[in-house]
């Protein structure tokens, strides 16, 4: 498949994307999210998620780079991108004094395809009162809020930008309850943002790992979660820890080192065998633990390029 | 220019500030009775009073419609309609002067027909009222111009400071310049070449602090 073709068929493309802060930057980032993908896009805070989001959303203008949202340039055409796009932020407020209600009958009145059955049904799903003022609802109902106002506009792409920080349990339990009945529907895109792992792993088919402004892997959920691994091993006396492509860190101890590899196959347990080494145990990783180490190893690289230069 | 959004946004401000235009209608309508049936004293303090009531006016319009937004943090939520930089800033600038120019308009021909219609035969003062009131619109294109491009409720504030004490200033020197001064008391209103210039130039102060925001706005490359 060619590239424009690849384009077109892009929900989100990031192309080369740079934007430089004083105390910041954003550097070379490419991103592509099919239509109908479901993207966890996780960093820790300060990593550059939410500039991206802005960058996505045309609120923040990229130094170098393209960028083509639904088909539109960004930021020139973001207000047409914008009309079929739904964006919850965890800083986004709505006006305290006003109802929910209001709130409802201003984006309705903006958004065409405002489906007012679907956001009676997420009133009575989230448990919130049309009437009440944003500023009596707790944090968990302005986050529901906020969503229930996003997801009745049917949105082709959804951006979520850490929409569960700060929320108690059972708020983010509903919430992402409610996000995976979205997903039943194939066209609509989704990314979110989050830097918790676990909320990500739960709706994403795509995850994105972002470090200090840069995109450091990308790939299907599941390839991310089959590639990864960690290595028990046993090793003889005076043994060394086998050498194999792939790993990127080595832990544990003495004789009992513990490989972690970004790049597992089965084939490496028989090298690792024939190497002198016992493998007693291959575990799998949860995504936090993938992350976690991916971050480390690449800090690690950076850092020893830098030291190399 | 996505004029429908432009229009939407200025109802969803004016909507947001209803309680406040009311209140200064009240206001100034107080003041005006004061300045009818007070006499001399009562002259003076509905001056007084009026020209408060337009300048709270308008510093409470500029800072609930500019910084409040990025202050309370609506503005992501506004940012997320399908608007481009260009139509928020435009619907600023013309959802707060239109609000602004409600009670100012109202207040403005108050005046004038009580100076015109008085038994005292004050017409005299109607260039200086005109200067005046004009420089409240001066001051309040300026705090909109701070507001909305430094979006800080600190440089805001300043601004407003700094607007209240240029039209006091202001009022004082135009008050004492000669081609104001000579006929502010008599009976028929006299535009001087000097009178209709101040004018003129408070205009075009006006013209230039809001085109130059609207253009600030448009290159601006962070908007959250």
């Amino acid at each position: 498949m060619n590239a424009v073709a690849m384009h077109d068929e892009s929900a989100v493309h990031f192309e080369g994307v740079s934007k430089r802060y004083p105390h910041f930057a954003l550097e070379n980032i490419n991103l592509d999210l099919p239509t109908g993908g479901i993207m966890g896009f996780i960093g820790a805070n300060g990593a550059g998620k939410s500039t991206t989001i802005r960058i996505l959303m045309g609120l923040v203008h990229q130094d170098e780079g393209a960028v083509r949202v639904l088909g539109r340039r960004m930021p020139d055409q973001q207000a047409a991108a914008k009309l079929d796009i739904g964006f919850v932020s965890e800083d986004m407020r709505l006006y305290g004094a006003l109802s929910l209600r209001w709130h409802m009958e201003f984006v309705r009145s903006i958004f065409p395809r405002w489906d007012q059955p679907y956001a009676e049904e997420l009133l009575r799903r989230f448990d919130l009162k049309p009437q009440q003022k944003i500023k009596g609802l707790s944090h968990g109902q302005r986050v529901k809020a906020a969503l229930l106002l996003a997801l009745a506009r049917r949105p082709r792409l959804l951006v979520l930008d850490e929409p569960t920080t700060g929320l108690d349990p059972v708020a983010r339990h509903e919430v992402l309850a409610e996000l995976m009945a979205v997903l039943a529907d194939e066209d609509r895109t989704i990314l979110f943002s989050s830097h918790n792992t676990l909320d990500v792993e739960q709706i994403s088919d795509q995850i994105t790992f972002i470090d200090r402004g840069r995109i450091i892997d990308s790939d299907d959920k599941e390839i991310f979660l089959d590639r990864w691994r960690r290595l028990r091993l046993q090793l003889p006396p005076d043994g060394a820890v086998p050498k194999l492509p792939g790993v990127i860190d080595v832990g544990g101890s003495g004789r009992l080192p513990v490989l972690t590899t970004n790049r597992f196959e089965p084939a490496m347990v028989y090298a690792c065998n024939e190497l002198g080494a016992t493998v007693q145990a291959v575990d799998t990783m949860t995504l936090e633990e993938i992350f976690v180490a991916n971050v480390h190893s690449n800090r690690t690289q950076v850092e020893r390029e830098e030291v190399t230069v | 220019m996505n004029f429908n959004m432009i229009k939407r946004l200025i109802f969803k401000d004016w909507y947001l500030q209803r309680v406040l235009i009311p209140l200064s209608l009240l206001g100034g309508a107080a003041a005006l009775a004061t300045i009818l049936y007070g006499g001399r004293p009562g002259f003076i303090l509905g001056l007084i009073l009026l020209i408060t009531v337009l300048v709270t006016t308008s510093a409470m319009l500029t800072m609930n419609m500019t910084v409040l937004e990025r202050k309370e943090q609506t503005l992501p939520f506004v940012m997320s309609l399908p608007i481009s930089y260009r139509d928020y800033t435009a619907a600023k600038l013309l959802g707060i002067l239109g609000s602004f120019l409600v009670p100012w308009s109202l207040f403005m021909v108050a005046s004038f027909t009580i100076l015109a219609l008085a038994p005292t035969h004050s017409q005299g003062l109607i260039p200086y009222v005109a200067i005046m009131g004009t420089e409240i619109l001066v001051s309040t294109s300026l705090i909109t111009a701070v507001g909305l491009i430094t979006e800080s409720q600190g440089w805001a504030i300043t601004a407003m400071m700094i607007g209240n004490v240029a039209l006091n200033a202001f009022g004082y020197l135009v008050a004492h310049l000669d081609g104001v001064s000579r006929y502010m008391f008599g009976p028929v209103a006299r535009w001087t070449p000097l009178a209709a210039g101040l004018l003129f130039a408070e205009c075009a102060t006006i013209a230039l602090m809001l085109g130059g925001t609207f253009l600030v706005q448009s290159r601006k490359k962070d908007f959250l």
